[in-house]
């Protein structure tokens, strides 16, 4: 997988961003001990319906997360995907899956690391946590020119039965 | 090319029945009483709908391919398989001596000759040139005793927001999907290489009819529709997810000429037992379209069941409660998520005179099994193709694994 337009943070970059998202996280209230953590409750939210409970997808409609390779990439560059819908999949009629993925550069950075960091945890194979700054940083790239050409691997290939 | 597995057929427990073979535990499939399963093949791979010849040899249509099936020597079960052809897609149909199939952008056909199984003439095309999309792209068809061919050209959209599936993205009005698709154009079928321009638009506001059938006893023209997905996700002030799970309904209608289903701008609420105007046309949740505007179903099936085929029942084999009646094959489905997925079984819907008398009712289930995590694809089968044999028994296709149910009524 190649993505261009997309820049690793630097380590020193990262360590500040993941300070930086431990402090938010502090300030804000903790959540009743019985409910779902933040990320795994916006998950239910914003992408259950379509990529499952388990992460599995749905086959020939929505890829899996699971066993896909941009779960596991970059957080940078994982961001930008998500904020994106996949890169505009919307517009795309090459995509290897009959359903487009929206956009959710509408979420904030700090519930987008929640999503994203709970999605490496449980399907991305213990991938490291997304930070808020991270989200940030894909969010200034998304502002340059976005990238059009990659597209996750994890998903099936052939056509569309409902 | 391909190998055929029929070893899972031959090691079930079987009993004899008439001298039809009878799985001994009916397939998986809890069926009415008086009524007995076989298992006639398996192991196809993705299969879709089905088409019986007046010799009892049975064609599938799937995503692997065509195939080609024959029960040699009567015991319900299949002992020759013919892989044929080169059109992946899910419909297929007999019309006089002709096999015809579709896929995404076309519809074509097949010399059914005397003594074939696998037909050996060369393939011709009916309709092609429809363009290739990836949504709702099933090209499923239905040809009257004229020859009408009748195409669900379905919207590769969900509700024609300006951006797709875009949480508060606002619907598109006139939504300019419904000029090419969204609807059921009809075609020559006795003619040859015809183009989607050459076809007549003759129903609109069909989101996608896979389920679309012919009914020879009422001479019409029926589908059952798939209702449109997400009204939690896209706008979350006004449905939740139960809403989503349970409101939408899969509307089953007689399909006129010149008549308007109402998507994308409406949809059927089971819950208000109405028609409602969708979220992304102005729509709250209560707000319900002009008198008039639109049919209401003759049935609204529960949400999300997905409807993948449609069978008016005209066999001998039956008792006389399902002659004329539609069954329907529940594909089940996927956008109850987080709620418990439901679906994955035919119903049976009682009709007199073309409209419904009574309920439906659950003919076969048991196909999805455990559902582990709720996800559809752990589901063991699911659903898809329905046809009559000669014999009047009703024949139900698999797409997880290519299974093939024969069920008939023996009244033990």
């Amino acid at each position: 997988m190649k993505i261009s337009g997309v820049h690793l943070a630097s380590a020193a970059a990262a360590m500040a961003a993941a300070t930086v998202a431990a402090c938010a996280l502090a300030a804000e209230p903790a959540p009743p001990a019985d409910s779902p953590p933040a990320g795994q409750q916006l998950y239910a939210r914003h992408c259950l319906s379509c990529h499952q409970a388990d992460g599995g997808g749905v086959p020939n409609m929505q890829p899996p997360i699971v066993g896909g390779s941009w779960v596991k990439s970059d957080p940078r560059a994982l961001a930008l995907f998500v904020m994106t819908g996949g890169f505009g999949s919307a517009e795309r009629k090459d995509s290897a899956v009959d359903n487009v993925m929206p956009e959710f550069r509408q979420l904030s950075d700090e519930e987008l690391a929640g999503i994203l960091s709970y999605i490496r945890a449980r399907f991305g194979g213990g991938a490291s946590a997304v930070t808020a700054a991270d989200v940030a940083a894909a969010r200034a790239d998304l502002k340059k020119t976005a990238p059009t050409t990659s597209r996750d691997t994890g998903a099936r290939s052939g056509r569309s039965f409902p | 090319m391909r190998s055929i597995c029929l070893a899972g057929v031959v090691s079930l427990a079987l009993s004899m029945v008439g001298g039809i073979a009878v799985a001994a535990d009916n397939g998986g499939l809890t069926v009415p009483d008086g009524f007995t399963v076989t298992v006639v093949q398996d192991g196809l791979g993705a299969g879709r709908h089905l088409a019986i010849a007046a010799n009892g040899d049975i064609y599938l249509a799937g995503r692997n391919g065509l195939v080609a099936m024959r029960d040699g020597n009567g015991d319900g079960k299949v002992d020759e398989t013919a892989p044929f052809g080169n059109v992946q897609g899910t419909s297929v149909s007999i019309y006089k001596q002709w096999l015809y199939v579709s896929d995404d952008v076309g519809v074509y056909r097949y010399p059914l000759k005397k003594g074939e199984l696998a037909p050996s003439g060369a393939r011709q095309t009916v309709v092609s040139g429809f363009p290739k999309e990836r949504q709702h792209a099933d090209k499923t068809f239905t040809l009257d005793p004229k020859g009408t061919l009748y195409v669900n050209v379905g919207a590769p959209s969900n509700s024609c927001q300006e951006k797709d599936r875009q949480e508060g993205s606002q619907g598109r009005n006139p939504c300019p999907i419904l000029e090419h698709y969204g609807g059921v154009w009809v075609f020559d079928g006795n003619k040859l290489d015809q183009t989607p321009a050459s076809g007549r638009r003759f129903a609109t506001g069909m989101r996608n009819a896979v389920a679309i059938q012919w009914n020879g006893s009422q001479n019409a023209l029926y589908a059952v529709i798939h209702g449109r997905d997400s009204i939690d996700t896209l706008f979350p002030a006004l449905y939740n997810a139960e809403d989503n799970a349970t409101r939408q309904g899969e509307e089953f209608h007689q399909i006129v000429d010149g008549g308007n289903y109402g998507w994308p701008y409406t949809f059927f609420d089971t819950k208000l037992g109405k028609r409602v105007v969708a979220p992304e046309y102005g729509g709250d949740a209560k707000k319900v379209p002009e008198a008039g505007k639109y049919p209401d179903p003759l049935v609204a099936f529960p949400a999300h069941w997905a409807p993948n085929d449609l069978l008016f029942y005209s066999g001998k084999n039956f008792p006389a409660k399902y002659q004329d009646g539609a069954f329907i094959a529940f594909h089940g489905s996927w956008n109850r998520a987080p709620e418990p997925q439901a679906g994955y079984k035919v119903v049976f819907q009682p009709m007199k005179g073309g409209k419904p008398d009574g309920a439906y009712e659950v003919f076969a289930d048991g196909f999805a099994g455990e559902l582990t995590d709720n996800n559809p694809s752990n589901a063991q089968y699911r659903p898809v193709g329905l046809a009559v044999a000669p014999d009047g028994s009703l024949y139900v296709a698999d797409s997880q694994k290519g299974r093939i149910w024969r069920i008939a009524y023996t009244g033990k």
